[in-house]
């Protein structure tokens, strides 16, 4: 019986599928790219959020989650206190259903590195340059360790005795206790940074003299001149401005105030001072120009006002505190209506005419806010360049509240990276770009098929009634567990966390994982974009290909 | 969420499937659920195409290519031949579209499950004869259209799950790519018992759906979602079970959104559009009273 | 050991000595007893196989199919309209070279409704790549049967054993059952090269191009052409331990004949008579019995026929447009032959018309009376009309 050639007796098959290279096929090509995520874009200081997140939900360890946060920002058991966290307003899981409270994951991961005393290895220090910062807020410390981490030591002049700035002059400890703060800062004056404090440039120190010496300085002084009440009454000593008023607090000084305190302002300083007026057993009332929705202060020290029961008069504006035998009885005010948003956007208020009414307190603290003093700088005054941080003196920067007036500590942390980056190029006259312009991934960018819905795991916190009539931290953070769920929300916006998605659903065994990572199969990947698709968080991306 | 699926790989690349065909997916997740020792049954479809040209194979394992109609009665044979060879342990496999198990297959497919015989039957669903060109078949859904519907399919879809359960197989489940842990389950639960144990597997041709490739798990999944294609478990004809119920809601927005992301549906009128949804909603309180049904069965 | 049967019985004695292990078939009259017999024997045990009961003909072939590609021997039985059914699986057993064995009991197709013998139901498969063997006794079916399977596993090619309606589906006579040793010996395991295996993870019967398909066809007319050497060896075998054979034709008589008449199946008993007794007369007649059909054992046909005078085919069949079947493969043998005989064809039996030894002998007188064939088909027993 003949066969043909090798051929079996039908058609029988021996071979694969191998040799049909339907990468031939493909129009599209997939690749992996990571985008980056909405959290980590709005972080003034530019933590990568996002990995550290990560990196908890891999189980890689808080050693490694501590490191990478503060690669970017020294101060995270501050930020995770204090900061108005503006990495949760843009959360893309507040679309689904709540943001990841990324500030108590900060929060945890900044603790456990006090806790556990967790060390930089930073490069050894080079003598050769000469740095001067004015001010040890957090902008001055933030540049002063991001400078270290360069290589460069740098000395820093503090006209207080206390260092950290607004964080330990004005702050209440009931929301950043002063042990966090002074931890904090010691770590980075502990990695060689050299301090003189109660040393005011302008009083005490010369900046001309300051600039001969060390030729590169970074102002960061902070905006701490109260404006003025400018009313009727206002020179009477029962008025106390409120950062005076919150620095004797945080200095440990009794401050003589009356039983009912009148607070202007909508502000942090506003809220911080009718807390605090709260806890020193008196009755705080807020008198605010505008409404609720156009108070400054940040959203969550509203809430806790509110939940404090703190009385609020909106829309009121001072007109003249009376005075009777010396004393303060009350403070005359007129009432406001809102009228056209300005170029903030804020809604104008105007004045109604005859309305004027009174609130009886026998002690105001104005908080209408702080202005910059530059007057050290002697004949003339800072100017401070297009990237917020140059000024058109050679060799001087500035940035925080110095430059920006009453901001926030994020704020200040990110300058002071800034200023450090932008010292190191000017230093070495190389001009580095200061970070990749992409557009970061939005909602509608997400697969949210992959993700069920979860609520937001809240802060451990004081109950109300034990925090009214003591300053101990309200908020006490997560537990593992409660951390460990949190993290487990996040979507890891635009960055591959290895969910397996794209191998699972390749119709063409096209992914291929090798060693932990995963890579495409073009020889045989037709381009059809379902592993683009289902991706969740749209790591992968699709391009044409060029034939 | 991370799907736990089987890291072994039992198909080739370079196969002839189109791009992102729902149906080479589901073959490759089966194979992973079923393992190796598995033999394949194929009548005529694309899958005898998507297989690869003589002397090709894209699976890993036996594969026999057979008539169009005769998936149900090979598998039989096969079955029998391995059990007089004492080979108890391999799972048999049959492999159809909806052509061969709706229409031409029925009947051989309907006397294996009344027999009983041991195998697993798997239906991949593209609802119209695709290898042959986009033909309708009894699995075309009313108002879609096709190369022989030119305007729109007149004749609902017939419903092969109650035709099976009618048989009082051990075990019929419907499951869906877009859900590859789930559809895994099935397979695996189906390879533990004996006898014939259908799954239908809705999955999306994107040529005969005309539709973009990249959507094609996102579909099937949105019919899920839709109610269009609920899944569920029947045991031994009787006890329903529904799976992830709370990802279905049969509502007007998510059926709208799978109709018109196709161009098969793109003949549809507003008030065809509401007769689907409408037809949709009842065929789901139908499934809804079947397994409420179950409380009635004192097993 | 002896024993008296019908044809149908020993279809299914054939199938369970070769230790069929898988079968499936569905039952149609005439072929029903077969069925039953089988599934008392897979009942009791005396066969130990699968017995598929299929819902029909169709699913019966492809049953067979599914099993003879995993490695099991695999037999079905069937007639007329479940012959016909199976057609398109007729082809794929003989493409996917499977060596399946069919007792196909010869039953004209409807419609209208017939049960009785005719042969047009197997020969319209005469192309389909299956052997084809027309029995004449019930004891050639058992034999048959169990020879088939040798031949069909070798070759890979399926095998048809062809036995007429009623005159031996359902007419006992004794049949010698072969002892199961000796069948075992003859006939071993069936141990297929490709089968469905986890070891070979083979797929089966792909989409094929142009470029490989006529190979692949042309094997399969190699096989054919090889299965006549073999089936005359196996058959010489089987005398060795049986005492039977039977040739893929046997030429009856034949010594220095003028007139051969040409049969197969049971009207060949019956001619065998009607030769006896011409013979006995000092007729020079003879008579060929055709019982391998496919392949075609042309040369033999020839050899045995290139000697007379004259030949009288006689068909219980027609190919409707043409004439009777037998008849015309016959002629087409001769064709490129220098000596040749004349060709008479004859159609008689049809829808199991009887054919009895006056029905031989009216052809006889016919061929004695002309010198010269034509064309025309000639009828007998037909009842004229006009
Ligand atoms: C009551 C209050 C509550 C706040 N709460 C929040 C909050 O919850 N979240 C948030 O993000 N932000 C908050 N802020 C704002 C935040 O504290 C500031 O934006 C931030 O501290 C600015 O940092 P900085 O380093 O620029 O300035 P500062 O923190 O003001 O530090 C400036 C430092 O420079 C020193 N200095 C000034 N002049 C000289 C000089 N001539 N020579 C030497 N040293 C000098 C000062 O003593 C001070 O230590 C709050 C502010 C106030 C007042
Ligand atoms: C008996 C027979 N009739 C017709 C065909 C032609 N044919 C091959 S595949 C097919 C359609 C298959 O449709 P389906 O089962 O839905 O599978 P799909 O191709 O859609 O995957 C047809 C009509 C055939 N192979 N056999
Ligand atoms: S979900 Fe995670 S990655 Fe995405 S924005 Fe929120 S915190 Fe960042
Ligand atoms: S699908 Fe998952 S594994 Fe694949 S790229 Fe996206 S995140 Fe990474
Ligand atoms: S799913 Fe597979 S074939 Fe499709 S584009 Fe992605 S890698 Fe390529
Ligand atoms: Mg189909």
């Amino acid at each position: 019986m003949k066969q043909v050639f090798q051929l079996p007796p039908w058609a029988i098959s021996t071979e694969s599928t191998l040799y049909n290279k339907t990468g031939s096929w493909r129009n599209y090509r997939p690749v992996y790219r990571n985008r980056i995520p909405p959290c980590n874009n709005a972080c003034p200081s530019g933590e990568k959020i996002q990995q550290y997140i990560d990196i908890l939900n891999q189980e890689e360890g808080l050693y490694k989650a501590w490191k990478l946060l503060t690669q970017d920002n020294p101060f995270p058991a501050v930020c995770g206190r204090v900061c108005f966290h503006p990495c949760e307003n843009s959360c893309n899981r507040s679309d689904y259903d709540e943001p990841i409270n990324i500030h108590t994951i900060e929060r945890f991961i900044g603790d456990i590195g006090l806790n556990e005393g967790f060390k930089w290895r930073l490069p050894r220090v080079n003598k050769k340059y000469k740095i001067a910062i004015i001010g040890a807020g957090p902008a001055g410390l933030s540049c002063a360790y991001h400078l270290r981490r360069r290589g460069y030591q740098s000395t820093i002049f503090e006209a207080d005795n206390k260092l950290g700035g607004l964080l330990s002059q004005g702050i209440p400890s009931y929301r950043l206790p002063q042990d966090i703060v002074q931890a904090e800062i010691a770590r980075i004056i502990k990695s060689d940074v050299k301090i003189h404090s109660n040393t005011a440039i302008g009083n005490e120190y010369d900046f001309d003299k300051l600039l001969k010496e060390y030729k590169t300085v970074f102002i960061a002084i902070g905006a701490h001149k109260e404006k003025k009440l400018g009313i009727p009454g206002a020179e009477h000593p029962s008025v106390i401005p409120a950062l005076e008023f919150l620095y004797q607090l945080c200095a440990g000084k009794r401050v003589k105030i009356g039983q009912r305190v009148g607070i202007i302002g909508g502000g942090n300083s506003a809220l911080d001072a009718a807390r605090s007026v709260l806890r020193l057993g008196k009755k705080p009332i807020v008198i605010y120009r505008r409404t609720e929705n156009e108070m400054p202060a940040i959203l969550d020290e509203i809430q806790e006002a509110k939940e404090e029961q703190i009385e609020f008069v909106f829309l009121a504006a001072p007109e003249r505190i009376i005075i009777r035998n010396n004393k303060i009885v009350s403070l005359e005010c007129i009432k406001m209506k809102l009228g056209q948003a300005d170029k903030t956007g804020r809604r104008q208020p105007i004045p109604i005419k005859g309305s004027d009414f009174k609130v009886g307190v026998d002690t105001i603290i104005p908080a209408i806010g702080e202005e910059v003093d530059t007057s050290f700088i002697p004949g003339s005054f800072l100017k401070v360049l297009d990237d917020t941080v140059s000024t058109n003196y050679e060799g001087v920067f500035a940035g925080g509240d110095a430059v920006t007036g009453p901001k926030t500590v994020v704020d200040a942390i990110g300058a002071g990276k800034k200023a450090a980056h932008l010292i190191h190029c000017y230093l070495r006259q190389v001009c580095l770009p200061v970070g990749a312009s992409e557009k970061p991934v939005v909602f509608e960018d997400l697969n949210t098929a992959y993700f069920e819905h979860e609520t937001r795991i809240p802060s451990g916190k004081l109950p109300l009634s034990s925090r009214l009539k003591t300053f101990a931290e309200v908020y006490q953070g997560y537990e593992k567990p409660q951390l460990k769920q949190e993290c487990s929300r996040c979507f890891s916006c635009g960055v591959c966390n290895k969910c397996d998605n794209c191998f699972v659903f390749c119709p063409d065994m096209s992914v291929n994982k090798r060693a932990g990572k995963y890579e495409f199969d073009y020889d045989y990947c037709k381009g059809c974009g379902v592993c683009v698709l289902e991706c969740p968080r749209n790591a992968i991306g699709l391009v044409q290909e060029e034939r | 969420m991370k799907f736990t699926i089987p890291q072994e790989e039992n198909m080739h690349p370079g196969h002839l499937a189109c791009p992102g065909c729902g149906g080479a997916l589901a073959m490759r997740l089966a194979l992973k659920a079923l393992g190796k020792k598995t033999m394949v049954v194929l009548p005529a479809c694309c899958w005898s195409i998507i297989n690869g040209p003589f002397p090709y194979s894209a699976v890993k394992v036996p594969l026999f290519h057979t008539a169009f109609e005769t998936a149900g009665s090979v598998s039989s044979g096969i079955k029998a031949a391995l059990d007089i060879l004492g080979k108890k342990d391999i799972t048999v496999l049959a492999w159809a579209g909806d052509g061969g198990t709706f229409d031409i297959g029925l009947q051989a497919l309907s006397a294996a499950a009344e027999r009983n015989d041991d195998f697993i039957y798997v239906c991949y669903d593209n609802e119209a004869y695709m290898n042959t060109g986009i033909q309708r078949s009894s699995a075309t859904p009313w108002g879609a259209w096709s190369s022989t519907t030119p305007a729109a399919k007149e004749e609902p879809k017939k419903n092969i799950m109650d035709i099976m359960v009618a048989h009082r197989i051990p075990y019929a489940a419907t499951a869906s790519v877009s859900y590859p842990d789930d559809f895994i389950r099935k397979l695996k639960r189906a390879k533990d018992i004996k006898g014939t144990r259908f799954i239908h597997a809705l999955v999306c041709c994107p040529t005969g759906w005309k539709c973009s490739s990249e959507i094609s798990i996102k579909l099937t999944r949105l019919a899920v979602q839709s109610g269009i294609f609920p899944l569920y478990e029947v045991e031994n004809g009787l006890k329903y079970t529904l799976n992830k119920p709370q990802q279905i809601s049969p509502d007007n927005k998510l059926i709208r959104s799978y109709l018109g992301a196709q161009g098969r549906f793109a003949n549809l009128s507003e008030k065809d559009t509401k007769k689907i949804v409408a037809d949709i909603k009842s065929e789901w309180l139908r499934l809804l009273n079947k397994i409420e049904g179950n409380i009635c069965i004192k097993q | 050991m002896k024993e008296v049967m019908s044809g149908n019985h020993a279809v299914s004695y054939g199938a369970m000595l070769s230790r069929a292990q898988v079968i499936a078939a569905y039952p149609i009259t005439p072929q029903t007893q077969i069925v039953e017999m089988l599934s008392e024997f897979c009942r009791t045990g005396r066969l130990k196989a699968k017995f598929i009961k299929v819902e029909s003909e169709h699913s019966a072939l492809a049953a067979c199919i599914g099993a003879s590609i995993a490695g099991a021997r695999a037999f079905t039985a069937t007639s007329a309209q479940g012959l016909a059914l199976m057609h398109e699986l007729i082809h794929w057993a003989a493409n996917g070279r499977m060596p399946i064995v069919m007792a196909d009991v010869n039953r004209s197709m409807a419609p209208g409704w017939s049960i009785w013998t005719d042969q047009n139901d197997s020969l319209s498969q005469r192309d389909t790549g299956w052997l084809q063997f027309y029995c004449e006794s019930n004891q050639e079916v058992i034999d048959t049967i169990i020879q088939g399977y040798k031949i069909a596993e070798t070759v890979l090619l399926p095998v048809m054993v062809v036995l007429d309606a009623f005159v031996l589906s359902h007419t006992s006579e004794g049949v010698d059952i072969p002892e199961q040793k000796l069948v075992d010996k003859f006939l071993p395991p069936y141990k297929p090269q490709y089968k469905m295996d986890l070891n070979q993870t083979l797929a089966f019967g792909a989409l094929v191009t142009p470029d490989y398909n006529f190979e692949l066809k042309y094997q399969i007319q190699e096989a054919m052409e090889y299965s006549l050497t073999l089936a005359r060896k196996v058959d010489k075998e089987f005398k060795r331990f049986s005492g039977r054979n039977y040739g893929l034709i046997e030429p009856y008589r034949c010594a220095r004949a003028e007139i051969i008449l040409v049969t197969s199946g049971t009207i060949t008993s019956t001619a065998r008579e009607v030769i006896d007794n011409l013979r006995k007369q000092g007729e020079k007649i003879g008579l060929l019995k055709i019982r391998m059909f496919r392949p075609f054992p042309a040369q033999e046909v020839i050899e045995a026929l290139e000697d007379c005078k004259k030949v009288a085919v006689i068909d219980r069949n027609i190919g409707y447009g043409v004439g009777g079947i037998l008849c015309q493969e016959i002629k087409s043998a001769f064709c490129n032959n220098a000596r040749r005989p004349e060709i008479f064809g004859y159609i008689t039996g049809i829808g199991g018309r009887d054919v009895t030894p006056d029905t031989i002998m009216e052809i006889v007188i016919d061929v004695r009376k002309n010198n010269k064939a034509d064309n025309r088909i000639k009828y007998v027993g037909l009842r004229k009309l006009r």
